[in-house]
């Protein structure tokens, strides 16, 4: 229920499975307000080779931030290699605030490999979540890469004791 | 007096019942499109879309289905 003026998330999931190539979802939202139901899309390209993509590839591809034993996981390092022969800018376009932060350099050289950083929110430290990130390239297509981040906690962490190592990453 | 009060009672009615007819619900997304761009197979990716209540009447999330 939305109080008249009023808003609300809505996450959409898409676990791209094996799918290959261009892929739209077209979710409808059905409400009190009738038909036509209005719908949201999403629109990505799955590739099945995430290590040899164009202009940039990324390694790795996906970010596993997952509490497996006692030891704090609370950040993954990842590098971006510009495969390209032009400069790259790169914009942050989505992520998810309320359980990390992406420390990201603003360029990338022609033939350069750079290191990025997800670090995980203090709130978010004993929480288990399958969430991504999107990043835009300012090349001629204006590319747009995604990267799946996912926790699982399977280790509990006394949020107190770690404060001091979590404080590191504000 | 009487039959005024009347007529002003079936006014008022009437323009409970002309209000309630009218006042709508209505469901705003101002970004309705997302591209994730390259992302690589067998993981699950996420994004939120902003749902905004922009009629005159309360609005009720029946259902989500998948595209």
């Amino acid at each position: 229920m939305i109080a008249v003026g009023d808003s609300a998330k809505l996450e959409i999931i898409f676990h791209t499975k094996t799918y290959r190539s261009k892929v739209t979802k077209r979710p409808s939202i059905r409400t009190n307000e009738g038909t036509p139901h209005k719908r949201v899309s999403i629109i990505s390209t799955v590739t099945p080779r995430p290590d040899s993509t164009y202009p940039i590839r990324m390694q790795p591809y996906k970010i596993d931030l997952s509490q497996l034993t006692d030891k704090v996981i609370d950040e993954a390092e990842f590098t971006i290699s510009n495969v390209s022969e032009e400069k790259l800018n790169i914009k942050m376009i989505d992520y998810c605030n309320e359980m990390f932060d992406v420390e990201l350099p603003d360029s990338i050289d022609p033939r350069m490999t750079v290191k990025a950083v997800v670090k995980l929110k203090e709130n978010a430290i004993n929480e288990s979540f399958d969430k991504s990130f999107t990043i835009e390239l300012s090349d001629q297509n204006k590319s747009r890469f995604t990267v799946p981040v996912k926790r699982m906690v399977r280790h509990t962490i006394n949020k107190s004791t770690n404060t001091r190592k979590l404080d590191r990453g504000k | 007096m009487k039959r005024f009060k009347l007529l002003l009672c079936s006014f008022v009615v009437l323009l409970l019942l002309v209000g309630a007819v009218w006042s709508a619900p209505r469901l705003t997304i101002p970004e309705a499109k997302f591209d994730f761009g390259f992302v690589p197979q067998h993981s699950k990716i996420s994004h939120v879309f902003w749902l905004h209540s922009t009629g005159d009447d309360e609005l009720k999330i029946l259902k989500v289905v998948p595209g």
